[in-house]
């Protein structure tokens, strides 16, 4: 059975606004990591449905890319957090404001 | 290859310096002396005919690593390599060892500017020679803001020489084209390039009103260091005019050129009239050193090839008695810790040769006849005259009277009258410290007299 | 009408008698503290050396004619058409004679006048240096060259007047001085861009040859400018105001350079171009009247003078306005001739008042003096004969050359000239015999003498009294002869037929026919002599006068007219026009324009930068959720763009 295009769609754009909302809404800076990966994971499984449509195998390759990027921001995205919060116990991003302008 | 070592050699030799012992204060400034005048020799050696080239890029327009010298920079590079040998032999300053290193730095950077016969080496060695100035000026100057103000002014302007370089490139194809005959560019993107170096140029020589980073500059700068800024750094820019702006935008340079000599003009009746009032004795140096520069921005606007002749005389002559004026008011200053006129008097009696050097320096400034100032300042203004402009000669005829008014205070206030009391007079100038001012002296006098050679290339 | 070029050679001798001054200069200067006294006789041996190779190229000088007059010996070049060279001919040949001979004179004197000062040697290397400069000057065949040369005479002089420069009124002296020559400077600059803008040549031959062709308006400007040099340096009004202020230097550098042969310059210059004058009616106007003018303020300034030497110093500008006055109308023989005079009358005038001042211990007022005839009669007869001569007694040189250039004027068509010259003769008798009375006659009023006498003789042993008193002696007899010798007997005297080839007989060049002959000039000269005389002797001299002279003395200073006192005003004028404002405008630009203004705007735009920096910076504030939702609610944006833009479409 060919799940139809528009369902892709769809849920990658659930999945993406879930992402949103979860960077705006939530001041846990691992909750707001999850959430940016929400959103670059909604990115991948578009290319990969496009790329699966149109038999191009280029959106397969650029979601590789986008894997490895991900990866690499949650090793110093969780790098940062451990240095920023390690001294206080509480997890909290407006807390963090050393660079106000 | 003699050319591409005559650049070298000074910046390698800065660099190693570091590596010297810092208290090494005798070895580092003969280790300087050594050097420049080696490098001199190499200048000497090169001559105009040494040419070194190594391509660089290819798109989007051909540059090239290309360093030899033409006629007009073989003698800028003379007085450059003299100055710096003079100016490193003169130095007394405080951590001896880096300051003799920038020195260096500053002669291997200059050398690639006056080399260069690249547009985009040029630009890029006109950034560079700003750093050795930059970093003295903050570890050895006055005040730290006087370091910033001659960045940001003299950056802005290599800024716009840098975009108006890439301009010219695409346009044009080459960059590759000092002192060659090149067709002039044409088109209508010419004014804006014109534009861009005239900046540049202008801030760095300076021109009024672009000059007030100059005063503070020149005086914050240590005496040896602001020898050879005044000296050959701000030829920089009278150099872009002659061999740059006067031979690839010949059109603009001729349709612009009222208002590069009305500037020169203002420039030379401004600083004249500010130096009869200064108190500081490199204020007034200063001073005078913008209205002196602002004769050859009368001679490059003129456009009249004895003016252009004139102007290259005038560059090494100013070079000469301004290096010389500022390495005595060195000496004068390292003696009686104070630069003002108002505390200065007297020392004359007890210090003849340290009188007699700042007396020649002086003269020669003040455009007496027989010494270099003379030649130079004749041959401009004939060839202004020449080509027809009237006023320009009549405002530099006064701004010469204004001259000797304001150089013969310099020298009277501080060697004449009776000595002050509360300004002991100390010793006269020992050997070395006279040697290192007496090239200096000798050439003044001798391209005064015999001003020949520069006029025949 | 001829102009020199000069035969071109080699002329080893010109070459030598030019360089050796300089060789003097430069050893002395050198080797001074070594050498100490010998100094001063390898200065003078030098110099004197020089003039026996100037009486040596007499006939090189006097070789040739019509354009080619004279020794050429050309040097270097700068540029094609600027080429230098050296040219001994007549005219240049009797300034060396003077440079030369009297500068050997004056320069042997100095050894005893400066014996003991601590910078002895350094005053020859300065002497032998003018004496290089001026002979520079004399001998260019180029106007670069000439003006080189009136560069570095001024420059001595610069050096000379402010010699003892611990004295502040020394060093304003020669900063004043050199600063006006200046101004002379940069005329002859002026001109000279002219002549290389109409000519395209320096060289005198060159120019002259052209004058002919060149627009009266040119050669107007052209003759303005180059007289605006001789003025400054021959002190013509009103640039004269340096010259008395320049008394401040050592007696014999005001008999050498103030008097005797700097000041000439400007002569030289005139005489030099003559054909540039010839050739323009209202430069010769312009020229004799300022020389009439400046002859008639320095006479009537000199009578209001206490100084024995500013009174030779106005005494000498008038002098100068005579010559410039005669070689500015076209007489260039009478012009030539009175420098000829003046420079024996009034350097032994100078060194006679130099004999005084030394034995009174530097004192210069004359009011302090008196009775000095039976204290010092050798400076007495000095004086005496001296005075005569400058006043131009029957007989005397300065008769013979004072009555060309008077007569000269009238020749030539300018009888106002002609008649200031004649007052301007009376009262130059007057103010000169008041000198020689106040000072010589009566009783001495002073209190220098015995101090002096008392401290000297323990101090320190004086320099034998001959190396002063032996060049004045010598100087007597040109003084009084020199006139009877050369210039008597009118066109045929051996001056006239000495000039003839330079400037062409003078009969064919005299334009008016003189309504008064030469034989009237001389007696109406001679009676307004008698008149001045007469004054000065009815005021000072006579036994009444000379019984209560302290009182009088003092009563007329005192009641000395304030135009006198404050010299005619020309002193306070340039300070007010020129350096005064001069100054303001410096004080306004450095302290104001500079600062505020322009890198005022500098600072505004820093001001600028910086307050646009502040307002982005406001946008930073650190939250990152903050961050986010402007990132979300741009994208949002964008979005709804390009939906509303699909819908359009």
């Amino acid at each position: 059975m060919v799940v139809p295009i528009g369902d892709y769609v769809a849920l990658a754009a659930v999945i993406f606004f879930i992402g949103v909302f979860g960077v705006i809404v939530r001041r846990n800076p691992l909750i707001m990591l999850m959430s940016i990966e929400l959103m670059l994971n909604a990115g991948n499984l578009l290319l990969v449905a496009f790329a699966r449509l149109w038999l191009q195998n280029a959106g397969q390759i650029f979601a590789f890319i986008v894997i490895t990027v991900a990866a690499a921001e949650a090793a110093i995205g969780l790098a940062i957090i451990v240095t920023t919060f390690r001294p206080e116990r509480f997890v909290d991003v407006d807390d963090v404001r050393s660079l106000h302008g | 290859m003699i050319v591409l070592a005559t650049i070298l050699l000074p910046l390698v030799a800065g660099a190693l310096l570091f590596a010297l012992p810092r208290q090494d204060r005798v070895l580092s400034r003969a280790i300087g002396v050594v050097v420049a005048t080696i490098t001199l020799v190499t200048v000497i050696a090169a001559g105009t005919t040494s040419e070194w080239s190594f391509r660089w890029l290819s798109r989007p327009f051909d540059a090239a690593f290309h360093f030899g010298a033409t006629p007009t920079s073989f003698w800028i590079a003379l007085l450059l390599t003299v100055a710096t040998a003079c100016a490193i032999a003169a130095s007394r300053e405080a951590r001896l060892r880096d300051f003799v290193a920038q020195l260096l730095l500053l002669e291997g950077a200059m050398l690639g500017l006056f080399l260069a016969r690249d547009l985009l080496l040029f630009a890029l060695f006109w950034d560079l020679m700003l750093l050795p100035v930059f970093f003295v000026l903050i570890g050895w100057g006055e005040h730290p803001a006087t370091a910033w103000r001659y960045f940001i002014y003299n950056f802005a302007g290599g800024l716009t020489l840098l975009l108006a370089t890439a301009a010219f490139g695409v346009i044009y194809g080459s960059t590759d084209v000092i002192g060659r005959a090149a067709g002039p560019l044409v088109g209508a993107w010419a004014p804006w390039i014109y534009a861009g170096f005239a900046f540049a140029f202008l801030v760095k020589t300076p021109v009024w009103p672009l000059h007030t980073w100059m005063p503070p500059t020149y005086s914050g700068l240590p005496a040896p260091m602001v020898a050879v800024v005044s000296a050959v750094q701000s030829k920089a820019g009278l150099y872009g005019f002659l061999v740059i702006a006067l031979t690839l935008l010949p059109h603009e340079v001729h349709a612009y050129a009222l208002a590069l000599m009305v500037l020169g003009a203002v420039s030379l009746i401004y600083g004249a009239v500010i130096a009869l009032t200064q108190n500081d004795a490199k204020r007034i140096v200063a001073y005078s050193s913008l209205s002196h520069l602002g004769l050859i921005a009368i001679a490059v606007g003129s456009g009249n090839p004895i003016a252009l002749r004139g102007a290259l005389v005038y560059i090494v002559a100013h070079g000469l008695f301004s290096a010389a004026l500022f390495l005595v008011l060195g000496y004068v200053e390292e003696r009686e810790a104070t630069r003002l006129l108002a505390r200065l008097g007297g020392l004359g009696w007890k210090n003849p040769k340290l009188a007699g050097a700042l007396c020649i320096a002086a003269l020669a400034a003040l455009g007496l006849p027989g010494l270099a100032g003379f030649a130079g300042e004749l041959l401009i203004l004939i060839g202004v005259y020449q080509a027809g402009y009237v006023w320009p000669v009549i405002v530099a005829l006064i701004a010469i009277v204004v001259a000797s008014a304001y150089f013969l205070r310099l020298y009277q206030d501080a060697m004449n009258g009776p000595e002050v009391p509360d300004v002991p007079v100390r010793g006269d100038l020992t050997w070395p410290e006279a040697l290192a001012v007496a090239p200096l002296l000798a050439a003044l006098v001798v391209v005064g007299v015999y001003p020949a050679p520069l006029l025949h290339p | 009408m001829s102009h020199s070029l000069g035969v071109t050679g080699t002329y080893p001798l010109v070459l030598t008698l030019w360089l050796l001054p300089l060789l003097g200069a430069i050893i002395c200067w050198a080797f001074g503290p070594q050498l100490r006294t010998m100094s001063g006789w390898l200065a003078s041996a030098l110099v004197g050396i020089s003039f026996v190779l100037a009486v040596a190229s007499w006939s090189d000088a006097t070789q040739g004619a019509g354009g080619t007059l004279g020794a050429h010996q050309p040097l270097a070049s700068w540029l094609p058409g600027f080429d230098f060279g050296l040219l001994l001919d007549p005219l240049s040949l009797i300034w060396t004679f003077i440079i030369t001979g009297v500068g050997f004179l004056i320069v042997f004197y100095s050894i005893g006048y400066m014996d003991g000062d601590r910078a002895f040697a350094r005053f020859f290397a300065y002497m032998s240096f003018f004496v290089f400069a001026m002979l520079t000057l004399v001998l260019s065949d180029n106007f670069i060259g000439l003006l080189v040369g009136w560069g570095l005479v001024g420059l001595a002089s610069y050096f000379l007047i402010g010699f003892w420069f611990e004295r502040q009124s020394a060093v304003a002296a020669a900063r004043k001085a050199f600063v006006i020559n200046v101004v002379g400077d940069v005329g002859m600059m002026f001109a000279i861009f002219l002549i290389v803008a109409n000519v395209h040549s320096i060289n005198f031959g060159a120019v002259f040859a052209a004058a002919p062709a060149l627009s009266a308006g040119v050669l107007f400007a052209i003759c303005v400018t180059l007289f605006i040099g001789a003025a400054a340096k021959s002190a013509q009004i009103p640039l004269h105001t340096w010259l008395p202020d320049a008394m401040e230097g050592p007696t014999p550098v005001s008999a050498l350079i103030h008097a005797a042969t700097m000041v000439t310059a400007g002569v030289y210059l005139v005489a030099r171009c003559a054909p540039l004058w010839d050739h323009s009616h209202g430069a010769q106007l312009l020229v004799g009247g300022i020389g009439a003018a400046t002859a008639l303020v320095g006479a009537i300034l000199g009578t209001a003078q206490w100084d024995i030497k500013r009174i030779l110093a106005y005494s000498t500008m008038s002098q100068i306005g005579y010559m410039i006055m005669g070689v500015g109308v076209g007489a260039y023989e009478g012009g030539i001739a009175h420098f000829f005079a003046h420079a024996f009358f009034k350097a032994q005038l100078f060194l006679g008042a130099g004999l005084i001042i030394h034995a009174l211990a530097d004192e210069q007022d004359i009011r302090a003096m008196g009775g000095l005839r039976r204290r010092m009669p050798f400076a007495f007869w000095v004086m005496l004969t001296a005075v005569l001569s400058i006043c131009g007694v029957p007989g005397f040189s300065g008769f013979f050359s004072k009555d060309a250039v008077i007569y000269g004027a009238l020749q030539h068509g300018h009888p106002w000239v002609y008649a200031t010259d004649i007052v301007t003769a009376g009262i130059t008798a007057y103010y000169m015999f008041r000198l020689l009375f106040v000072a010589f006659l009566g009783e001495y009023r002073g209190e220098a003498a015995q101090a002096h006498a008392a401290a000297e003789p323990a101090h320190r042993p004086h320099a034998p009294a001959w190396i002063m008193n032996a060049p004045v002696a010598v100087l007597i007899a040109p003084s009084v002869a020199i006139g009877a010798v050369l210039m008597f007997g009118g066109e045929n005297s051996p001056w006239q037929r000495f000039f003839a080839p330079l400037f062409g007989a003078t009969s064919s060049r005299a334009i008016a026919l003189p309504p008064v002959s030469e034989g009237v000039t001389t007696l109406l000269v001679f009676i307004t002599v008698i008149i001045g005389f007469a004054i000065a002797w009815q005021r000072y001299a006579t036994r009444s006068a000379q019984a209560d002279a302290v009182a009088r003395l003092r009563r007329e200073s005192e009641r000395m007219p304030a135009l006198l006192t404050n010299l005619l005003y020309f002193d306070w004028l340039i300070e007010r026009l020129f350096v005064r404002p001069a100054q303001q405008l410096g004080a306004l630009f450095g302290r104001v324009l500079d600062p505020h203004v322009f890198d005022g705007a500098v600072r505004d735009l820093v001001y600028w930068a910086r307050w646009l920096g502040t307002l982005v910076r406001s946008f930073q504030t650190g939250l990152v959720r903050a961050y986010a939702l402007i990132l979300v609610a741009g994208a949002a944006c964008f979005i709804v763009y390009y939906a509303v833009a699909a819908g359009v479409r």
